[in-house]
């Protein structure tokens, strides 16, 4: 398949042996595309300008000519498509750098994949991601998509009580006030998540609408078994974004990147994914919960993306520019709490976004060091148990 | 909840604008919360005929022209409730989502039914859609869209063995919203139409839009 890092566009191949690599979608010639699909299956890629053909490993395997009028002179061996620094994945989901000396992706993720692991592995299985990808653009910055899902929960209320009271409620299911049980946490390096809180396991079923619950029940034993209580039950995650640009919703189930387009522009690629092991009702009852809420034609999405774009809009000139926007909600009132790793605020808190910002500011200015990355390791809850 | 627990007791705060959320006279009825109906995959293998160039089939082309003509205008008047009355109980309302691929591999360039798609929706949660716009809290459409839905290339077949047609047309979608937003989205719709108490309905309606990547804002507007 095709993607993009940032504005550069990659081709992402699985190779006949089974690895996965990743090389930007260039020829090294003159730079034309040499992949136009979105996806597909081919073993080498042929550039339609002058012919150069790499191979789905990225070799420059023919150049027409080659002898005739390049003499034999052209270094073949270092003109295959320049392949990305580091490529690993995490349960399923495939992530990469341009920057080989980046840290591992472990280290990178840090307590994040403590928390993702909510998504990626409460089931023997796994996830899939459905066919299909929705991706639409939008005249925002950014960073406007990447702040709302990793610590917005405040603006649910208002942005989104239209689709509450039309048939669209969201899950895990929210109360129209402000406060109530549930955390904004940071696990550092610049992630973050919100999630409900639930004392038992029939209260986080509850959270969920009622096509959900027989389901939810159903496979919360495997995820004890598998997450322990904590991650199995007692929080119930919403939303996440995953330093910079890659975000999560939870309800029902979504994943999307946000790919800048210089700084009023984003395309967002949005995802639908669910347990690979679910039955097919249930993958169908989640597909159209997402359709119906997110995406394109979102009766959630569509309110939160005219937010982002006004903001962008009307943030940009030269006065407003000299008025910083505010995230100071719950400073001072930050904790930590037993059982959750991470930094924590009240379910309605900028503590993540807080995070997200002086995480960029300090990637902004660190001239190609990184900076030291943060892994908590066990919550309290765990060492006192013997880890977990 | 634990005095320890630092997401602390639920304070609850009215929230919303002061204006009711209550429908305005003459609406339908919001539509019940969260059952999720079902939606169902397009029939393969229609038989259809062509119409000739009789009297009567002239007559029904004309029928349906119109009634794709009002049905548009319905939308560019916003009486989004007269407009979703014209759909069947057991619709489905679908728009897939469109690839680009090489050319050997054209015949999956729209996704399949079941893919995750645009809009996938029934009677009910179209009425859903539609009443949301009601509230005046719908931002994405606060000032509404303001559309014109350009009908035309229609071709109507009948159905062998029911009382339906299959009509397929092409638009063109122009859409302005606030200041600067501007939008031109064309693409074809399938639609199935049945007679219900002697006026056209559609039973189903399948929209491609010739476009991959949306350029977009949203699609918060009808097809």
């Amino acid at each position: 398949m095709t993607a993009y890092m940032g504005e550069d566009p990659v081709i992402v191949s699985r190779l006949a042996d089974g690895r996965i690599v990743a090389h930007l979608n260039m020829c090294r010639h003159r730079g034309n595309r040499v992949c136009r699909a979105d996806s597909g299956n081919a073993r080498s890629f042929t550039c339609p300008f002058h012919g150069w053909t790499f191979g789905n490993d990225g070799r420059l395997d023919h150049v027409p000519g080659l002898d005739e009028v390049y003499y034999g002179e052209l270094d073949v061996a270092s003109n295959g498509l320049v392949p990305v620094g580091q490529l690993d994945t995490y349960k399923g989901l495939i992530w990469a750098t341009w920057d080989r000396d980046a840290p591992p992706l472990l280290d990178y993720l840090g307590d994040m994949a403590w928390y993702l692991d909510l998504v990626l592995d409460r089931r023997e299985g796994g996830i899939e991601f459905l066919p299909g990808v929705h991706k639409w653009q939008v005249h925002c910055n950014w960073k406007f998509p990447a702040d709302n899902f990793i610590g917005d929960s405040y603006h649910g209320p208002v942005s989104h009580k239209s689709a509450w009271v039309s048939g669209f409620e969201g899950q895990p299911r929210r109360k129209p006030g402000y406060g109530y049980e549930g955390f904004q946490i940071s696990p550092g390096n610049g992630h973050g998540l919100g999630a409900r809180w639930a004392e038992s396991p029939e209260e986080y079923v509850a959270m969920g609408l009622p096509e959900f619950q027989d389901y939810d029940r159903a496979r919360l034993p495997e995820a004890e078994q598998r997450l322990g209580p904590v991650r199995a039950w007692k929080i119930s995650p919403m939303h996440a974004t995953i330093f910079p640009n890659v975000s999560i919703l939870w309800q029902g189930g979504t994943i999307r990147v946000w790919h800048p387009r210089g700084p009023g522009l984003t395309q967002a690629w949005g995802w639908c994914f669910v347990d690979r092991d679910a039955p097919a009702p249930m993958k169908k009852i989640v597909r159209l919960h997402e359709t119906q809420r997110h995406g394109t034609s979102g009766t959630w999405e569509t309110d939160d993306i005219d937010n982002w774009v006004m903001s962008t809009q009307a943030s940009r000139g030269h006065v407003a520019r000299a008025y910083p926007a505010n995230i100071s909600m719950g400073v001072g009132h930050e904790s930590s709490f037993p059982e959750l790793r991470g930094r924590i605020g009240k379910f309605q808190s900028e503590i993540n976004q807080r995070a997200f910002y002086s995480h960029w500011a300090e990637m902004m200015a660190s001239e190609g060091r990184w900076p030291a990355l943060e892994r908590g390791g066990e919550s309290v809850a765990e060492r006192a148990a013997g880890g977990r | 909840m634990s005095e320890q627990n630092p997401a602390g007791p639920a304070v609850r705060i009215k929230v919303g604008p002061k204006r009711s959320a209550r429908p305005r006279p003459g609406q339908a009825e919001q539509p019940a919360a969260t059952a999720i109906p079902s939606t169902e995959a397009p029939e393969q293998d229609l038989v259809t005929q062509p119409l000739g160039a009789t009297v009567e089939d002239m007559l029904l082309w004309f029928e349906v022209r119109n009634f794709l003509s009002m049905e548009a205008r319905l939308q560019d008047e916003c009486r989004f409730h007269e407009w979703v009355e014209l759909f069947t109980d057991d619709l489905t309302y679908w728009m897939p989502v469109v690839t680009n691929r090489v050319i050997p591999d054209l015949g999956s360039r729209v996704m399949p039914f079941g893919a995750l798609a645009h809009f996938e929706e029934t009677k009910a949660t179209l009425k859903g859609r539609v009443s949301r716009l009601d509230t005046g809290m719908a931002w994405a459409e606060s000032p509404p869209s303001r559309t014109r839905h350009l009908v035309g290339n229609v071709e109507v077949e009948r159905i062998a063995g029911r009382d339906e047609l299959r009509v397929r047309s092409a638009f063109i979608l122009y859409r302005t919203h606030m200041e600067l937003d501007e939008d031109v989205m064309a693409g074809s719709r399938d639609d199935i139409l049945r007679r219900v108490d002697g006026q056209w309905r559609i039973a189903r309606r399948t929209i491609v839009l010739d476009q991959s990547t949306l350029l977009a804002k949203n699609l918060a507007v009808f097809f």
